[in-house]
């Protein structure tokens, strides 16, 4: 697995934007997450560290140390569930219980046809609509009841059928 | 470690007052190094005097008076007028709180880990701690008995992210396998896959790790470390001299630790020094004294083969003249004990042929020399050098091919086959009349001669090595040989007398090092009291210096 020439000239491009190579790691995780799909392969961690001049294990600490770059595959609906103190108190792990069930997954795991994966994640900055779910990058779903639970599942479901019909 | 390293010049000092007791500090020296040098105990897991400052722990929080809220000692560098308490109650509440984030997650599984009886975890929650713990979620589950690098095991589960080792990797090995990797609850230490903890020092990670989390893999499950004796000595791998402590455990040897002196060796030891102790216990370790009769080697007693040696040295000598025997010393003798065969080569066999094998091998920028031996420039400075018209090495190996000298003796037979190459050696014993080998394991030499006298490891002896740089460091006899082998010195002394007659002059290094003293320029002015623990330089008595 390599870097695609396009995507090391799309990073290389950020690098006017710093005064030193390195600074553009995450700028460069984030392009490379959105390339393969949802995640960062670890493979790929030495090739983007040449690319910056860094170490390996530099590029593995900060991809570690985010929530939002996966060291392992996701959905291609990526469910993230804050389950930080506000969500948690309007039922946050009710719902990540129920979407386990649902999917048959749990955190960190992917579906067997792929389609969907579950992440506890920090706070989403949106306690007013506790307890918040938002579906990889898309607008937060707010005050998720466990009820929501199917609906939500079969709507994601709904729309990824509908997407390979077109 | 006040006895290490040479006197500085005096800086200004600082007056700092600690729970009462004014003290001068260096200024900017950090508080907590200047409390512990004046045995305030104040409790600590992420500060090593060896490694950069990180403040991680929170455990050595102090109260310092004019200051809201407590501060760590580590970080706070010593000013004038600093005053500071470390024993009221908001300090102890602060250490309660800290210890019990600790321990939400530690396994508690004291009772089966190496670390407990030296843990700072386990101490300070005994001084610290509250004894019971308020959380009944299930601890974090993590790696146990991981294989992090071929040399050390690591338990995620007991490692309270201190990032000593972390820091270790950076700054001292600059090999940087170490990262905490993750955030809040799923931190941990870890490495890349492709790229393990394997460098040549990477068991001192065992050493600083302030509880039970990285292990020397060669100590694991071994011995419980309140079991051990320990003995103050010096490594005998290299010629660096690092300073150990031997852990022993019924006459046997457990583990070298490195032991502090910032002249030598910092608080660090190589992995190759510090695993390097099997000969001493080893199977096929020479236990008795063997003399060629009728062809074959068989066993005898000390004695005898002593005065067996002493009769061939003496014929050759009687037929061919003093100049057809040579001797090879070895590096791995004390100086006492090389002071003891020069004599020996001097007065008693009296020959000029006189040399060191020295085996050579890889070095770094750090610790590790080539001089793989202890002591070789203590041998040398002890006389085992050629004498007036003696050959070195390489002229006794050629002579004895020439035929020229027809007895050898050899001390460390190994060292002589890696220097001289094992085909020479091989035409080195063929052509001799006399070949004597005084070794701890069995080689090709010690097969081919005629006498074998069983020596002693550094492990059994004490005396003093002096390493590269010219330190002389005392070690101590951490077990006793195994039966019926006695140390080199008392061999040479036992053999003076056969060879010379006259009653046997016991073999006491502190004695014989008094002798050095004495007859050694650069010695003068040393003696075993004066060495101490840390060691002095060789001829720094000489020139005044401490």
């Amino acid at each position: 697995m390599t870097l695609s020439q396009q995507l090391i000239e799309r990073i290389r491009a950020e690098f006017p934007k710093y005064p030193e190579k390195r600074a553009v790691l995450l700028t460069a995780l984030h392009f490379v997450q959105e390339e393969q799909g949802g995640w960062v392969p670890p493979e790929l961690i030495p090739e983007i560290a040449a690319l910056l001049e860094i170490h390996p294990i530099d590029v593995k600490e900060v991809a570690s140390f985010y929530h939002m770059f996966h060291e392992h595959p996701v959905g291609r609906s990526h469910l993230q569930v804050c389950t930080n103190l506000s969500c948690a108190l309007r039922g946050a792990r009710g719902v990540v219980r129920r979407l386990e069930g649902v999917l048959g997954v749990r955190p960190g795991e992917l579906s067997a046809d792929g389609e969907f994966s579950v992440e506890e994640v920090q706070c989403l900055g949106s306690c007013g609509s506790a307890p918040v779910i938002q579906v990889n990058n898309e607008p937060y779903l707010e005050n998720v009841a466990l009820g929501d639970v199917e609906t939500l599942v079969a709507g994601l479901r709904g729309r990824r059928l509908a997407a390979v019909g077109e | 470690m006040t006895e290490a390293g040479g006197p500085d010049e005096k800086p200004a000092t600082v007056r700092v007052v600690i729970d009462g007791r004014e003290i001068e500090a260096e200024p900017g020296a950090p508080l907590l190094q200047v409390a512990l040098d004046h045995g305030i105990q104040i409790p600590h897991y992420c500060y090593h005097p060896k490694l950069s400052i990180d403040g991680s722990c929170r455990m050595c929080q102090v109260q310092i008076q004019g200051q809201k809220k407590l501060a760590i000692a580590c970080n706070t560098p010593c000013t004038e007028g600093l005053v500071v308490d470390t024993r009221g109650d908001e300090v102890a509440d602060a250490r309660r709180g800290v210890m019990e984030l600790l321990l939400v997650n530690h396994p508690l599984d004291c009772p089966i880990c190496d670390q407990a009886g030296e843990c700072h975890l386990q101490d300070y929650s005994f001084a610290h701690g509250s004894h019971h713990a308020r959380t009944e979620s299930p601890r974090r589950k993590g790696l146990k008995r991981h294989p992090i690098g071929p040399r050390v095991v690591f338990d995620q589960e007991r490692c309270i992210l201190c990032r000593r080792c972390v820091r270790f990797t950076q700054e001292i090995t600059q090999t940087d396998e170490l990262r905490v990797f993750g955030i809040g609850d799923t931190s941990h230490i870890g490495t890349l896959e492709s790229r393990p903890l394997d460098n040549p020092y990477s068991v001192n990670v065992a050493d600083i790790c302030p509880v039970g989390a990285l292990l020397s893999a060669d100590f694991h499950h071994k011995r419980r470390v309140w079991f051990l004796d320990t003995t103050a000595s010096v490594c005998a791998g290299c010629a660096n001299g690092c300073n150990i402590e031997i852990g022993t455990w019924r006459n046997e040897i457990q583990r070298l630790t490195p032991r502090r002196n910032d002249a030598v060796n910092d608080t660090w030891m190589c992995d190759a020094g510090r695993l390097g102790y099997g000969f001493v216990g080893a199977a096929d370790r020479i236990r008795a004294a063997r003399v060629r009769i009728d062809g074959e080697q068989r066993e005898v007693s000390l004695q005898n083969a002593l005065d067996a040696a002493a009769e061939a040295l003496r014929q050759v000598r009687a037929t061919h003249g003093a100049g057809a025997i040579a001797i090879v010393g070895s590096a791995h003798l004390t100086n006492e004990e090389c002071f003891r065969l020069a004599a020996v080569a001097r007065d008693e066999v009296q020959t000029p042929h006189l040399d060191l094998a020295v085996p050579l091998g890889t070095s770094d920028a750090f610790l590790v020399k080539a001089e793989k031996a202890a002591n070789a420039r203590g041998a040398r400075d002890m006389g085992l050098v050629p004498g007036e018209g003696g050959h070195d090495l390489a002229g006794i190996a050629a002579a004895v091919e020439a035929g020229e000298i027809r007895a050898l003796w050899v001390v460390g037979s190994r060292d002589l086959e890696e220097v001289i190459g094992g085909e020479r050696a091989a035409k080195v014993a063929a052509a001799l009349e006399v070949l004597v080998v005084q070794d701890v394991q069995p080689s090709y030499l010690t097969a081919a001669a005629t006498i074998v006298l069983p020596g002693a490891t550094w492990a059994e002896k004490s005396g003093t090595f002096t390493n590269h740089a010219g330190r002389v460091q005392r070690i101590g006899g951490a077990v006793t040989p195994p039966e019926g082998v006695v140390v080199d010195g008392e061999l040479f002394a036992r053999l003076a007398s056969a060879l010379a007659g006259g009653a046997v002059a016991a073999f006491e290094p502190a004695q014989v090092f008094d002798q050095i003293a004495a007859g050694v320029a650069t010695y003068a002015g040393l003696s075993h009291l004066v060495l101490g623990a840390g060691g002095r330089n060789a001829g720094a008595a000489a020139n005044g210096e401490a």
